[in-house]
């Protein structure tokens, strides 16, 4: 079972590669104010990680954050019906 | 009231379509679209998850119980579960958060029962090339960024370069998602329990009952 056979077409072209490096790239905060399509492949790959890493930073303290507030959540069933019809709209 | 609600859910269903390509919603087997991580849908489904994960973290760990610290390593892992599940196995990195949490829970439910044995070992990766076909020239500049980035999407560490580059899309999509997600269920959170403990002091509420 060779690992090639994933790709059935043969060698992954380097168009393929290319089509998703410039849809990574459009997803990275700094697209639009580039506005260049020539990032090199590089530092394109260094500003995917730093984002990735700064998002989970992010998701980190928004963790603290609310497991901060759902210990005053907790004498507050109304609240419950509230947020989850916050939720639903 | 009826009419605009429906016409508000037409309107979603037309964006939603818009956004994912190929008109049809995303069948079986098709590829994970980074553009789905932004349609409402997909925001209130994760959102509810979320709303209810977290009501299981706070009934299993009373406040007084558990460390700040540990809380939120429990509630962010609670966000990352249900992330994974709101991609509804159709990427790597989801299917790599719900596995690996499966088999920590068996190893510690193993753990308990008899003595400690060796751990169970990883399902053997058969391909293991790290470095893509397509690319002839990998510069290992570009190979040291590769593996740092297999290492933050998880359960990519050993992918090829260009699933790799698409895991890294989705997850990031995924990510920004959870984020938006998150910080509004903390204002939420937070206004609730502002305006609760505002009215349970007496004082009056700054929004009077609709007549």
């Amino acid at each position: 079972m060779s690992s090639r056979s994933r790709s059935s077409r043969g060698a992954i072209s380097e168009e393929e590669i290319n089509e998703l490096i410039s849809k990574l790239q459009s997803l990275l905060p700094n697209a639009r104010r580039r506005g260049s399509s020539q990032a090199s492949t590089t530092k394109l790959l260094k500003e995917t990680c730093s984002y990735i890493k700064s998002l989970h930073r992010e998701v980190d303290d928004l963790s603290d954050r609310l497991s901060d507030l759902m210990s005053t959540m907790d004498h507050n069933s109304p609240g419950a019906e509230i947020i989850r019809s916050i939720l639903r709209s | 009231m009826a009419s605009t609600s429906s016409s508000t859910a037409v309107d979603e269903r037309e964006r939603k379509r818009k956004r994912t390509s190929g008109g049809e919603s995303p069948a079986a087997g098709a590829e994970a679209q980074p553009s789905k991580w932004q349609t409402r849908r997909e925001h209130e489904i994760y959102s509810s998850k979320l709303f209810e994960a977290l009501r299981l973290v706070r009934a299993g760990s009373p406040a007084s119980s558990t460390t700040t610290p540990a809380r939120s390593r429990l509630v962010r892992e609670a966000a990352d579960r249900a992330l994974a599940v709101a991609a509804r196995g159709r990427s790597r990195w989801s299917r790599a958060i719900l596995a690996s949490r499966r088999r920590r829970l068996q190893a510690a439910h193993r753990a308990r029962l008899r003595a400690p044995t060796v751990p169970p070992s990883r399902h053997p990766s058969a391909a293991g090339t790290s470095a893509a076909p397509g690319k002839a020239s990998k510069t290992p500049a570009l190979a040291r960024k590769a593996k740092v980035l297999g290492r933050l999407v998880p359960g990519c560490h050993k992918l090829p370069f260009p699933a790799l580059l698409s895991e890294a899309s989705d997850y990031i999509a995924a990510l920004e998602m959870q984020v938006r997600a998150m910080t509004a269920l903390a204002e939420v959170l937070s206004s609730v329990s502002s305006s609760a403990s505002a009215s349970a002091s007496g004082s009056s509420s700054s929004s009077p009952p609709p007549a």
